[in-house]
């Protein structure tokens, strides 16, 4: 009987809260206010907020052509494994304290599992058997490469300073560090980490300026140019979903403190601050900035966001 | 439930595919002003794409020349249902200035079945709004005949 009532708890995880449910409200909503603001910014009316459903349900509705050089089945599977890598990875973050999943190591599991959606793009996409796809595939490779050196030093630097004597990779150390002493970003060593962060932020999810892999100006949106239908749709479901994922991870690492602990309000919360983060990072640098080429994307992100990351780590390693 | 959801989202998100037949180039600048803040198309949810196979609309320009008619008909084709095709400007209608030319296949609507035409050269962007805005109700019953 407890077997099955745990059995019923997780799939309730996976389906509805954490999980599938909650990603697909609240991480094309966010799309949707990020389409918004950019409009707001640009002196238009813009679309309504709940464009991204529209175009997600006219996705499904439409026609799936199968490229004749495409293989069939890593191309209808992997927009498929994508959505699943990112909804998986929130089940791991904690929402204050809170998590479906934990581990003693999930951060590494987290580095993992953010690297899959990207990895399932790329698969995707040099399945379809495009050009333009192949051209795409080597840029998302470059991108995810630039993001991940700053993204492992900020989660080393956030570790150095929960774990105190070693670097800890569990999540509920840092969350349980950060109810007893309060949010990390107010902690001086750690500033320049949560900057870097809130930088690695529309690299990460592709948003301009550092969309080169998708840029539909001069490669045809690259990895999807084969793309049609309902796979489509599930990977702009995914590209919507990452901005939830990110801004929540953000939360974790660097608010812990912020919550009430009952999970219902602690979950609104969190929707609240996503929006927050994803207008300061995502809407608001959109609108101001140009497409950057290929390798200035790596230089950002190895010199600057890397640096700043650095900083931290260093600060932190003499326990500032 | 779903099927409702669909239908009514057919009409909403509609993305423009643009391609162009040898266009002098005035019907594309038309096209990309009604993008612009002061028209905003995009209010209606159209967003322009870069490749055929994301869109719902096709949007032709230009006479259609001898060179360019394959590689139309051949984009169209990659357009995956239901789709609305749009001829935009005089020439993809009747050949405009350029009728009777040897290189210019124009009319359009002798190779593919075109659902709306906007007239003009250039037509105005409050004209292209309406011959969109018109396409997307095709879109929509065709969506719930299929």
């Amino acid at each position: 009987m407890t077997m099955v009532l745990s059995a019923l708890e997780y799939l309730g995880y996976i389906l509805i809260f954490p999980g599938f449910l909650f990603c697909f409200f609240v991480g094309l909503l966010l799309a949707g206010i990020d389409r918004k603001i950019v409009a707001k910014m640009q002196k238009r009316v813009g679309p309504p907020i709940l464009q991204p459903f529209y175009d997600f349900f006219k996705l499904c509705g439409k026609e799936t052509i199968i490229p004749a050089a495409a293989s069939k089945t890593t191309f209808l599977m992997a927009p498929l494994v994508g959505l699943a890598g990112l909804v998986v990875l929130q089940m791991f973050i904690p929402i204050h304290g809170w998590a479906a999943f934990s581990g003693t190591a999930d951060i590494i599991v987290i580095l993992y599992l953010l690297l899959i959606p990207a990895m399932a793009t790329m698969l995707g996409g040099s399945a379809s058997g495009s050009p333009y796809a192949g051209i795409g595939m080597s840029r998302e490779m470059v991108t995810v490469i630039s993001c991940e050196l700053p993204l492992v030093l900020v989660l080393l630097a956030v570790g150095k300073v929960a774990g105190g004597d070693s670097v800890t990779f569990s999540f509920s150390v840092i969350s349980d560090y950060q109810l007893a002493n309060g949010s990390l970003i107010l902690h001086p060593s750690l500033i320049p980490a949560a900057i870097a962060f809130l930088m690695i932020i529309p690299g990460e999810t592709g948003n301009h300026p550092f969309d080169t892999a998708e840029a539909e100006t001069e490669i045809c949106e690259g990895l999807l140019a084969e793309y049609s239908g309902a796979p489509l749709g599930v990977f702009k479901l995914a590209h919507a979903v990452k901005l939830l994922t990110l801004s929540s991870l953000f939360v974790a690492l660097f608010l812990g403190g912020v919550g009430t602990g009952i999970i219902v309000i602690d979950g609104i919360i969190l929707v609240l601050i996503s929006i927050v983060i994803t207008i300061l990072t995502v809407s608001l640098v959109h609108a101001i900035t140009a497409r950057l080429k290929i390798e200035q994307v790596f230089k950002y992100y190895w010199t600057v966001v890397s640096g700043l990351a650095l900083i931290s780590l260093v600060l932190a390693w003499y326990g500032l | 439930m779903f099927e409702k959801l669909i239908n009514e989202s057919a009409a909403k998100s509609p993305w423009l595919f643009h391609i162009n037949a040898g266009s002098c180039n005035g019907c594309d600048i038309e096209l990309v002003s009604v993008l612009t803040p002061r028209f905003d198309a995009e209010r209606l949810g159209f967003k322009l794409t870069g490749s055929p196979r994301h869109a719902d609309i096709v949007v032709v320009t230009g006479p259609v020349t001898k060179q360019s008619l394959p590689r139309v008909l051949r984009a169209i084709s990659q357009v995956p249902d239901p789709k609305c095709i749009v001829t935009m400007g005089s020439c993809p209608q009747s050949g405009n200035v350029f009728k009777g030319s040897y290189s210019v296949c124009a009319p359009l609507s002798q190779y593919v079945p075109v659902d709306v035409d906007i007239a003009g050269c250039a037509p105005r962007p409050q004209a292209v709004i309406e011959g969109l805005a018109l396409a997307t109700k095709i879109l929509k019953e065709k969506r719930e005949q299929k």
